[in-house]
């Protein structure tokens, strides 16, 4: 919403005239000024002038010397406009020195082809009073005499504009006289409400006898009214309402329209204009629309309309939708010569299903939707009438026809002594409240000790309740005045549990060399399905692009595209990771989703090395991670299991599930080549996806203390060389077994092929760690220890030690 | 005194006018450990001199032994002086050896990891919030349009809910279009008194460049007997100086929330052109206000409590909500949020 300042200072005088001052009081009343914009700024300085004569430049065809009356003196311009009047007509000049923040242009001293020119004819664009403009501005002779300042002659011409950010609950701001009353309570300076200008012309008549009006659909229109204005001329608006509406943000069109414009932008209430002589029977009927029912709007759009839309039709069929457009048919022309001035009240609800079925937000509905004041009716469409009269020219019928529907009750609310009190914690007199609330327009209906009831006025259809009453007084006196004071919180305990757990898997992808990042929750069909995750189980009725039309079952979509693209951008080294919930299907029906929490992390390109190349990723990178990770969240040893079809987006040969006593809680391995070629994603990247609710059910084990080992250990090593497809973890395990309780730790240490290995066959190095809990050892127990391994395993792998 | 018992005697004094030049020449402890074997070891000379005293008296043993045992005192003590000698300049040749070439990489014990910058701001207010006594209150992402809008008292058909450009499921569902729908969770689920804090994301149809469709909040919210506007204050207070610094003080300006009454937007003195005497210059962040926006906030609306079915004679309470994303925004200075969602990893890794 923009405001006039100048128009504000206009209806309350005793306004500061510092625009700042009293965007500064409203702004801390919760009508936030975001921004004040200067008008006209640099019209300060450009005087009228009277056009003397004019001739042809000597040398530069195009441009005209002009000789202007100035007031105190004359002078000649060079004129490169197309428009300069003939003698007598009036022009803006712009005199030496003046600056023109529009245009950011300062009039100097210009030599143009010989002739010295010392100031400018201004276009309206110039002077920032539009934002494109033909020719100079040219005002009728006899405008203003010569000399006069231009923003004397128009006060239009300069003003500070507010640009105020107004909550939906503020329809009263919506329009000068709401900021005004406004304004003046905050300030508490008097004000009163202007009464509408009587016509210049009328002749006694009704609007009744032009049209009939009828309200079919009552719960929906609680009031219409309609004037008449005959014999009127559709032309421009004067510069001065022109420019008003410009400062505004309103384009002007026409006579007849800018002035339903003003009179919204004055009063807040939206009201129509229609071209009575195309309105077809002399009929007005407010009536719900008949599905299907066609209407072309103002804008040129053929709408089919919903049994839910509230219209105005005519004998015919509808001409407009109410409150939100009118129809092209019955649209002011310049050929109109009866105007019929619409002021109504609509149901609010009832506009805004309409405005949004038919995707039409417009200054009217925005107005409606909020509920405008329905007691200010009749001054509005008096003042709409009066307007019309005046820059229309035309006869306005003496009086208005009214139709009412379902009159809304007036609303009353008491407040409470103590309300204050327990809501903000402060007292406030009985005295305040009552003087608080009387300026903003309240009116007092009872009054005690205990409570105050009063009657709200019409503009503040957000008052109904004792709370909004409290909310106001607090509003108007500052919320500066309320003490800070920290409460007395009482310990909660958590609810949902998962925050903790949440925490620390952040933490520990984090301390394990992986970067965060955030993906969004919702995906698109196609790559769910790319990577074979499950199908989607929740759709939208309304995706931000049909792409992305489903909500993620897997982490793993936001991780690879985000691979994908660091990859595009030769970011080739990745270590990703990202923790949220997954929508999967609730139980039973109209049961919302089950959003299990997932951990996932993609790795791909080579790990930083020192002093060495960089090492490419591989798949013991993945289990290293994963095995790290779940360690760490359940402080369990976990284990792998090679699994081919461990899940369908892995590659079958380096797939696994991880588990900690018999629950699965992830998965890993190398991506799929069929998903990395699908996604774009690096071929060699590699996957780890925990489920965290399964960690969750898991657990986190509490260390018990163990005796820490009071004798020394002895370490054997033993390298022996086996087939390749024995895998090391077989080997490792059959050590272990034969070791018996002995043996402490069992740990490959080296595996190196060729040289003197066998082709098919591969060198493994163990390191075997003795120990007893109850003695030391003895060389001869240990060699015999390891002697009894050494056999088992040859034995059974078909090994061939290595000294 | 015999023959033999001189040759001894002579033998070693010979000795013992020796050792000491060999022990002085000897350049390091293994060679000093040699010159000393063969003064005082088994094949050593004072070994081979006593092979001679089968041939003295008994008398002139007693003797030669008390000339042995100082002998072998002196040897040691030689010895003893001359290895530390050599470990002394040993020890100071190795410290003044040439220094260890410290610009070489780093050996890392791991990799960096780096948390997201929502992430590290996200904690942080948890934190802050978890110390003042509030807890987590964790819910779900998807809810229904009772929890998300109706409990919350949003009226039908009404602009209030043009601030929040909604998400629809084809079941009829929401992505809730902020985390107020744990306060109706808590609410409609808990025993009042309680203090809650509902970090998430968020999800609403907008995406520019301050607009992400999925963004992050973080709701506070107490419900108990007895609580005012001034408690709200005072935990804004407290949160800013916690979270933005000591003489960080707050503005509220009064505002409009569906579930509010009274309603108030936070301001903070802006943090980046506050001057040494604590008055604020003004700056682009603040658009020369000297304040900074970083919330809304509110006393829980009675109809709220109606709808949960709470007693708004009985209880009161205040809500706050943040987005995170501008708070990470505004702290490291990232000028469009779509930086917090491209996960590049070279923007990660500033964090
Ligand atoms: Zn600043």
């Amino acid at each position: 919403m923009k405001a006039s300042f100048a128009w504000l200072k206009q209806l309350v005088p005793h306004l500061p005239d510092d625009p700042r001052a009293l965007a500064d009081r409203l702004t801390a009343a919760g009508i936030e000024v975001e921004g004040i914009t200067a008008y006209g700024q640099g019209t300060e300085t450009c005087v009228l002038a009277w056009v003397v004569s004019t001739r042809p430049h000597p040398t530069k065809s195009g441009l005209r010397l002009v000789t202007v009356d100035r007031g105190e003196g004359s002078q000649e311009i060079v004129c490169g406009a197309p428009n300069v009047p003939e003698p007598g007509g009036v022009v803006v000049l712009a005199p030496l020195g003046a600056h023109l923040p529009a245009k950011n242009m300062t009039i100097g001293r210009r030599d143009i082809g010989g002739i010295v020119s010392e100031g400018m004819l201004c276009s309206e664009s110039e002077l920032g009073l539009s934002d494109e403009s033909a020719g100079i501005l040219v005002l009728p002779p006899g405008f203003a005499p010569p000399g006069t300042r231009l923003n004397d002659a128009i006060p239009e011409t300069r003003d500070s504009i507010f640009e105020i950010g107004l909550t939906p609950n503020r329809p009263d701001g919506l329009g000068h006289i709401g900021l005004a009353r406004e304004a003046a309570a905050l300030l508490g300076v008097p004000w009163t409400r202007p009464d509408p200008e009587a016509p210049v012309r009328q002749r006694d008549g009704s609007a009744v006898d032009a049209v009939s009006i009828a309200i079919a659909a009552r719960d929906r229109c609680a009031h219409y009214g309609a004037s008449v204005v005959e014999s009127v001329t559709i032309g421009a608006s004067p510069s001065g309402i022109r420019y008003r509406l410009a400062a505004l943000g309103v384009r002007s069109i026409s006579t007849a329209v800018d002035v339903t414009n003003l009179v919204m932008l004055e009063f807040g209430h939206p009201l129509h204009a229609f071209d009575l002589d195309k309105v077809r029977g002399a009929a007005l009927i407010v009536r719900r629309a008949t599905e299907g029912e066609q209407l072309i709007t103002l804008d040129g759009v053929t709408r089919a309309l919903a049994a839910d839309d509230l219209v105005i039709a005519d004998a015919e069929g509808p001409i407009a939708l109410a409150g939100v457009m009118g129809g092209a048919s019955s649209e002011i022309s310049a050929s109109t010569t009866r105007v019929l001035l619409e002021c109504a009240t609509f149901d609010p609800r009832s506009v805004r299903r309409t405005a949004r079925r038919h995707g039409l937000h417009s200054e009217s509905s925005h107005r409606f939707e909020r509920g405008i004041d329905h007691s200010d009716s009749r001054d509005c469409l008096a003042q709409a009438t009066a307007l019309t009269v005046r820059l229309c020219g035309g006869t306005a019928l003496r009086d208005a026809a009214f139709a009412e529907g379902d009159a809304p009750a007036a609303v009353r609310v008491t407040l409470r002594a103590g309300a204050a009190r327990r809501v903000l914690g402060i007292d406030i007199t009985p005295a305040e409240s009552k003087g608080t609330l009387e300026r903003l327009g309240l009116r007092v209906v009872a009054e005690s000790d205990e409570a105050l009831t009063l009657e709200v006025p019409a503009h503040r259809p957000d008052l109904t309740r004792e709370i909004d009453l409290v909310e106001e007084l607090v509003r108007v006196r500052g919320m500066d005045t309320v003490a800070a004071e920290l409460p007395s919180v009482r310990p909660t305990r958590p609810w949902g549990g998962r925050e903790a757990l949440l925490r620390r898997v952040r933490g520990a992808g984090v301390a394990l060399g992986l970067s965060e990042a955030l993906t969004f929750g919702f995906t698109s069909r196609a790559s769910l399905a790319a990577m074979g995750a499950p199908e989607p189980a929740v759709a939208l009725q309304n995706p931000l692009t049909s792409e992305l039309d489903v909500m993620r079952t897997s982490l793993l979509p936001g991780l690879f595209e985000a691979a994908s693209r660091a990859r595009r951008h030769g970011e080739g080294s990745l270590a990703l990771f990202t923790t949220g919930v997954v929508f999967l299907s609730g139980e039973g029906p109209n049961a919302l989703p089950r959003e299990p929490a997932m951990f996932a992390a993609v790795l791909a390109g080579e790990a930083p090395a020192r002093l060495a190349k960089p090492r490419p990723r591989d798949v013991w990178d993945a289990t290293g991670l994963a095995l790290e990770l779940v360690a760490r969240l359940t402080r369990e040893a976990p284990e792998l299991l090679a699994d081919p079809n461990a899940a369908p987006y892995l590659h079958p040969r380096g797939a696994a599930s991880i588990h900690v006593h018999n629950t699965r809680v992830g998965v890993l391995g190398p991506i799929h080549p069929n998903v990395a070629e699908a996604l774009d994603v690096d071929p060699r990247a590699l996957i780890v996806e925990i489920d965290l609710d399964a960690i969750a059910a898991v657990g986190t084990r509490v260390p018990h203390y163990a005796p820490i080992p009071r004798f020394p250990a002895s370490a054997r090593d033993i390298a022996l060389v086996v087939r390749d497809d024995v895998a090391a973890g077989l080997v490792l395990g059959a050590v272990r077994e034969a070791a018996g309780p002995l043996a402490e730790g069992v740990s490959l240490f080296d595996r190196f092929t060729g040289q003197h290995v066998p082709e098919g066959h591969v060198s493994l190095a163990l390191r075997i760690v003795y120990r007893a809990t109850d003695r030391t050892l003895t060389d001869a127990e240990v060699d015999q220890s390891h002697a009894r391994v050494v056999a088992a395993i040859a034995d059974r792998f078909s090994a061939t030690l290595r000294a | 005194m015999s023959d033999a018992h001189a040759t001894i005697i002579a033998s070693l004094e010979q000795l013992a006018g020796a050792f000491q030049a060999s022990f002085d020449a000897a350049p390091n402890e293994q060679l000093l450990r040699d010159e000393n074997a063969k003064v005082l070891g088994k094949k050593g000379a004072l070994t081979a001199i006593l092979k001679e005293m089968g041939k003295v008296s008994a008398d002139a043993r007693k003797s030669i032994g008390e000339r042995v045992n100082a002998l072998k005192s002196e040897v040691e003590r030689a010895f003893d002086d001359r290895l530390a000698g050599i470990r002394r300049r040993e020890r100071e040749a190795e410290l003044s050896a040439p220094a260890f070439d410290l610009t070489l990489p780093a050996r890392t014990p791991a990799p960096r990891g780096h948390a997201h910058p929502i992430s590290i701001v996200r904690d942080e207010i948890v934190g802050i919030f978890e110390s003042m006594g509030f807890s987590v209150f964790d819910g779900p992402q998807i809810d229904t349009p009772a929890n998300n809008f109706d409990k919350l008292g949003f009226p039908p058909d009404h602009p209030a809910t043009d601030m929040h450009d909604t998400f629809y499921t084809t079941a009829g569902h929401v992505l809730r279009t902020h985390t107020s729908n744990i306060q109706v969770r808590a609410m409609t689920t808990q025993k009042p008194p309680f203090a809650f804090i509902a970090p998430g994301a968020c999800y609403r149809v907008d995406s520019d460049l301050t607009h992400s469709p999925m963004f992050h909040q973080i709701e506070a919210f107490v419900v108990a007997e007895h609580v005012t506007l001034a408690h709200l204050k005072g935990v804004l207070a407290e949160f800013a100086e916690r979270f933005y610094g000591t003489g960080t003080p707050v503005r509220l300006r009064p505002s409009y929330f569906p579930f509010t009454e009274p309603s108030a937007e936070v301001d903070i003195a802006c943090v980046f052109c506050k001057q040494s005497d604590g008055a604020r210059a003004g700056c682009a962040v603040c658009k020369h206000s000297g304040w900074i926006e970083i919330l809304g906030s509110g006393m829980i609306d009675p109809l709220v409590f109606e709808q949960c079915g709470l007693d708004p004679e009985r209880w009161s309470g205040f809500a706050l909500g943040m987005g995170i994303e501008r708070q990470a925004m505004l702290r490291y200075g990232i000028p469009e949020i779509r930086l917090l969602f491209d996960n590049d990893p070279r923007f990660l890794a500033q964090f």
